[in-house]
C-alpha cells in the first residue's frame, strides 16, 4: 500500500489563536507530542455520494476494506479469562476472538465446518467449542477434537479440518484482527501512533463504560461527524462560549490522522467577549437562571482551574497527575485510525469504532467506550450496553453530560443520510483545513478500493 | 434550564409543560422537545438549542452539583490559634503541667506524609523527638519533607512508595523498621481521596483500607517487640454521616474504622493499642478545600457553616490528635474513634 506524501502544513486559515500558540500559555511543560504537526498529500475535497449509499460500494468495501485492514475487535480485558470469547462481526464475516490460553488470544472463524452452522451465537465462556447441531467439538485453539459417529466421515482428516483463523494482534489494550494473511503487522501499520500514546497508555486503562447503539445512516456518514470541529458552531451552539472550534489542529500521518480542538477558550465565531467564567460555564453548561458551581478565581483562567481540578481527581489514579499539562487536561485529542477505530488522546477517556450495520449502508453501529484509569486490581470491564432504536443516548447514564451531546449530534445523522438519497448532485464538499481527517479517511478508502 | 444562543443572543428556556420558549428580538415561539413549532409567532429557531435546552437532562453537572449547599447561613472564618510550643526546659519545674507524651526516641511510619495531614503528623511526631519514617509517591515532595523533618533533629527515613502496591507498601514498612531501629508507632494516613466510580471503588479500597491492612501485617513483628507499641488510622467523618453524595471514599473510610476495631480487640494482649482519628474539613494550602472554596464557594461555606467552631481544622490540629493517641500517655485508650472536626458533625457521639 503506498502511503500519502508528506507535505509542509499550511495550517488553520482561522484568524483566532493558534493551537501550537495557546500550548506556549500552559502552566506546565506540554509533551511533544502535542508540538508535532504533519501534513499529507491528500486528493481534492469531494467524496461521490454512492461511497454513502450504495450496495455496490458496500460490497467493495468489504473485500477491499474490511478483508483486508487490522480492525479492533474488543479489549484484551473483555477476556480475560482462558476460554472466554466474544464475537467480532463485520459484513457478513463473524469470529470467534478467544483467548485460548492465558497469554494467546486466537480469532476463530464462526463456522462449523460440516454442515456450517455458526458455533456461538454470543459472547460466553467455553472450555471447547462443540456445534449445538450435530455436535462437531474444536478446542480453543481451533483443532478438531470430535466427531460424533466418527466412522462416518472416513473423508475428514482431522489436521485439515482446523478451524480458519484470522491474524491477531494487539496495542494499547485493544484486541485487533485481519482477515487477510498477507497484510503487514498491526505494528508496521500503525507506524508512529504508539509513540503518540506513551503518556496516555490505554493499556493501563479499564474499560469502564461501552454502550452501542443503531443509527440509520451509513457508518462513514456516522464517524465523519465525529472527526472535526466544524459542526459546533452549528450543531452544538451551547458551547460556543468555551471552545476554539475553528481554532483546532487538524495533522495526517500515515494510516492515521489526529484533531485537535482546544476547549475553554472562545470560539472565533462569538462576536463579544466572552470571560473566563462564560468559558467555563460553557463547558458546564449552568442555565441562566442558577448560580454557576464552579468559579474561576480572581487572577486565574478557565483553562487552568479546569485542569487543576482534573488533576486533584486524577491524582489518586495516575502517576505524574500533578505534572500534566494544562492542555492534556482540558482540550480534546480525537485520532483516527483508518478505517473506524477513534481512540482519544490524553484523559478525555473517550473511544469510538464505527461499522456498517451487517450489510446495510443506510445503518450502523456506533459505539462509544470510556476507558479510565485505575489504581491496584483492575476492575471489570463494562458488557456492551445496547440501545434499542427509540431509545437517546442519555438512556446510558454512564456517558455522564456527553450522551446530551452524542443527542445532537447523532439527531443530525439519518437525515444526512435521507438527504444524500435526495441529492440529485454527485458528491459531496468538504473542507479543505477542518475536514483534514474525513479527506485523509477518502484518500485512505480511494487507495483501497483501488488496489 | 434556560439559555442564551451565543451567536443570535435568542433565550430558551424549559418551560414547566416541557415546552421550550424561545425569545428572539421581541418575538416569542413555543417549540416541541423535538424541534418542531408549537405555537407562537416565532416559528423557527435553532433545532439544537432547542433539543439542548428541552431534551432529557441528565445531571451534567456530576456530583458535585448535588451536594449543593443551599440557603447555609455565611458562616465567616475563624483563623485557628497558634499552638504554643514550649522547649522542655519552660516546663514546670515540679512538673505539674506537663503531661509527657514519651515520644522521644519512639520509631513512628506515617503513610502519605509528604503533605497536609501526613506530613503535620510526621512533624508533630518529630517536634515530640520521635523518628520517623515517610513515604508517599511523588519523589520531590517528599524529598522536601525528609530535609524539614531532619531539621528537627530526630532520624528520618523516606521512600518513594505507591501504597496501592502491597508488595511494596510492605517492603517500604519492613525497611522502615530496619532504618529506624525498630517500631512503635503506625500512622495509616494514606488516601486515594474523593471520586467516583468503579475506579475509584478500587482506589479507595487499595490505598485506604489495604493499605492501613497491609501496614499493620508489615509492621507486627516490629510493633509487638515495643513496650508501647500503637497503630492509628486516619478516617474521616465522611464515615460518619452523610456528605452530600455517595462515594467510595465514605464507606471505605467506615471500612477502616471497622478493622481498627477488630485489631484493637485481637492485639490487645500483645500490648498493641490500635486506635482512629476521624477528622472533619481541613483546610490547608494546596489542599482540596481551598479548591473548592476558590471554584465552588457555595459548597465551601456551606460546609463551613456546619462547623460548630466557625473554622475548618488545620492539619496540625488533627497532628496533636494522633500523637496524643499514638503516645504511651493514651495507654489505656484503644479501640477508640476520637473525632477531630470542631463540631462538623451533628450526631450525638454516645
Amino acid at each position: 500500500m503506498a502511503s500519502l506524501e508528506p507535505i509542509t502544513p499550511t495550517g488553520t486559515g482561522s484568524t483566532g489563536i493558534s493551537y501550537q500558540k495557546l500550548l506556549d500559555t500552559d502552566t506546565r511543560p506540554v509533551p511533544e507530542v502535542l508540538r508535532l504537526e504533519s501534513a499529507r498529500e491528500l486528493p481534492p475535497a469531494f467524496v461521490p455520494i454512492e461511497r454513502y449509499i450504495s450496495r455496490e460500494f458496500h460490497a467493495l468495501e468489504v473485500e477491499k476494506v474490511w478483508e483486508k485492514v487490522w480492525q479492533m475487535a474488543c479489549r484484551e480485558e473483555d477476556i480475560p479469562e482462558v476460554g472466554d470469547y466474544l464475537l467480532y462481526e463485520i459484513a457478513d464475516h463473524s469470529l470467534i476472538v478467544v483467548r485460548s490460553s492465558e497469554h494467546e488470544i486466537r480469532a476463530l472463524h464462526n463456522a462449523c465446518l460440516h454442515r456450517g452452522r455458526a458455533l456461538r451465537d454470543a459472547d460466553g465462556r467455553a472450555a471447547e467449542l462443540r456445534c449445538p447441531f450435530h455436535g462437531w467439538t474444536w478446542g480453543l485453539d481451533g483443532t478438531l477434537k470430535h466427531v460424533p459417529c466418527r466412522w462416518d466421515f472416513p473423508h475428514v482428516e482431522r489436521g485439515s479440518y482446523r478451524l480458519p483463523q484470522a491474524r491477531v494482534a494487539t496495542w494499547g489494550g485493544f484486541v485487533f484482527v485481519n482477515l487477510d494473511a498477507d497484510a503487514d503487522s498491526l505494528e508496521a501499520y500503525l507506524g508512529e501512533l504508539p509513540q503518540h500514546f506513551e503518556r496516555w497508555p490505554l493499556e493501563q486503562r479499564y474499560k469502564e463504560a461501552h454502550v452501542a447503539k443503531r443509527l440509520a445512516c451509513n457508518w462513514k456518514v456516522a464517524q465523519e461527524a465525529f472527526m472535526e470541529a466544524y459542526h459546533v458552531v452549528s450543531t452544538h451552539p451551547q458551547m460556543l462560549a468555551g471552545i476554539g472550534d475553528s481554532n483546532s489542529q487538524y495533522d495526517a500521518w500515515d494510516h492515521f490522522s489526529r484533531a485537535i480542538t482546544p476547549n475553554m477558550t472562545p470560539s472565533p465565531h462569538v462576536g463579544w467577549d466572552a470571560s473566563e467564567q462564560d468559558m467555563l460555564d460553557a463547558m458546564m453548561t449552568p442555565s441562566l437562571d442558577e448560580e454557576p458551581v464552579v468559579r474561576v478565581p480572581d487572577g486565574m483562567t478557565a483553562r487552568q482551574i479546569f485542569a487543576q481540578m482534573t488533576r486533584m481527581q486524577l491524582q489518586a489514579l495516575v502517576p505524574g497527575a500533578l505534572d500534566l499539562s494544562d492542555a492534556e487536561l482540558a482540550d480534546s485529542f480525537y485520532y483516527t485510525v483508518f478505517p473506524n477505530f477513534h481512540p482519544w488522546g490524553a484523559y478525555n477517556r473517550i473511544v469510538y469504532r464505527f461499522r456498517p450495520w451487517k450489510n446495510d449502508p443506510d445503518h450502523s453501529i456506533m459505539e462509544v467506550m470510556f476507558l479510565s484509569p485505575f489504581r491496584g486490581k483492575r476492575p471489570p470491564a463494562a458488557k456492551v450496553h445496547w440501545l434499542a432504536d427509540d431509545e437517546d443516548w442519555t438512556q446510558a447514564p454512564e456517558l455522564g453530560f456527553l450522551a446530551r451531546v452524542f443527542n445532537q449530534d447523532t439527531r443530525n445523522l439519518p437525515h444526512v443520510q435521507r438527504g444524500l438519497h435526495a441529492a440529485v448532485h454527485e458528491r459531496i464538499t468538504i473542507g479543505q483545513y477542518q475536514e483534514t481527517k474525513v479527506r485523509h479517511f477518502h484518500a485512505l478508502l480511494e487507495q483501497h478500493v483501488r488496489a | 434550564m434556560k439559555l442564551r444562543h451565543p451567536l443570535t443572543g435568542a433565550i430558551y428556556a424549559l418551560q414547566e409543560d416541557g415546552l421550550v420558549r424561545v425569545e428572539h428580538e421581541g418575538a416569542t415561539g413555543l417549540f416541541r422537545p423535538d424541534g418542531s413549532w408549537h405555537s407562537g409567532e416565532l416559528c423557527d429557531a435553532d433545532i439544537h438549542m432547542i433539543g439542548w435546552v428541552g431534551g432529557p437532562q441528565l445531571d451534567s453537572r456530576g456530583p458535585l452539583g448535588s451536594s449543593r449547599a443551599s440557603g447555609a447561613s455565611r458562616a465567616v472564618a475563624r483563623p485557628a490559634p497558634e499552638f504554643p510550643r514550649r522547649a522542655p526546659r519552660d516546663v514546670d519545674p515540679e512538673g505539674r503541667n506537663d503531661m509527657d507524651l514519651g515520644l522521644n526516641g519512639r520509631k513512628a511510619v506515617v503513610t502519605g506524609a509528604s503533605r497536609g495531614i501526613g506530613l503535620a503528623i510526621a512533624e508533630t511526631l518529630a517536634d515530640q523527638g520521635a523518628d520517623v519514617a515517610i513515604c508517599a509517591r511523588g519523589e520531590g515532595r517528599l524529598e522536601e519533607a525528609k530535609k524539614n523533618l531532619e531539621a528537627r533533629g530526630v532520624a528520618v527515613f523516606a521512600k518513594s512508595v505507591d501504597v496501592g502496591d502491597g508488595d511494596a507498601l510492605k517492603a517500604f514498612v519492613v525497611e522502615a523498621a530496619g532504618a529506624l531501629g525498630g517500631l512503635d508507632i503506625l500512622v495509616s494516613n494514606a488516601s486515594g481521596g474523593a471520586g467516583m466510580g468503579e475506579g475509584a471503588w478500587q482506589a479507595n479500597f487499595e490505598i485506604d483500607v489495604m493499605s492501613a491492612a497491609r501496614s499493620v501485617e508489615a509492621g507486627l513483628p516490629f510493633l509487638s517487640e515495643s513496650d508501647a507499641g500503637s497503630i492509628v488510622f486516619i478516617s474521616s467523618t465522611a464515615a460518619l454521616e452523610f456528605l452530600g453524595v455517595p462515594q467510595p471514599y465514605n464507606a471505605m473510610k467506615a471500612a477502616m474504622i471497622a478493622h481498627a476495631s477488630d485489631l484493637s480487640q485481637a492485639l490487645a494482649s500483645q500490648g498493641i493499642r490500635v486506635n482512629v482519628i476521624s477528622p472533619g474539613p481541613i483546610y490547608f494550602e494546596g489542599g482540596n478545600w481551598q479548591m473548592i472554596q476558590q471554584t465552588m464557594p457555595k459548597i465551601y461555606e456551606g460546609a463551613l457553616a456546619q462547623c460548630a467552631i466557625g473554622r475548618m481544622g488545620t492539619p496540625e490540629e488533627v497532628a496533636r490528635a494522633v500523637a496524643f493517641i499514638a503516645s504511651p500517655a493514651a495507654s489505656l485508650i484503644t479501640g477508640a474513634n476520637l473525632v477531630v472536626d470542631g463540631g462538623f458533625t451533628k450526631r450525638v457521639a454516645w
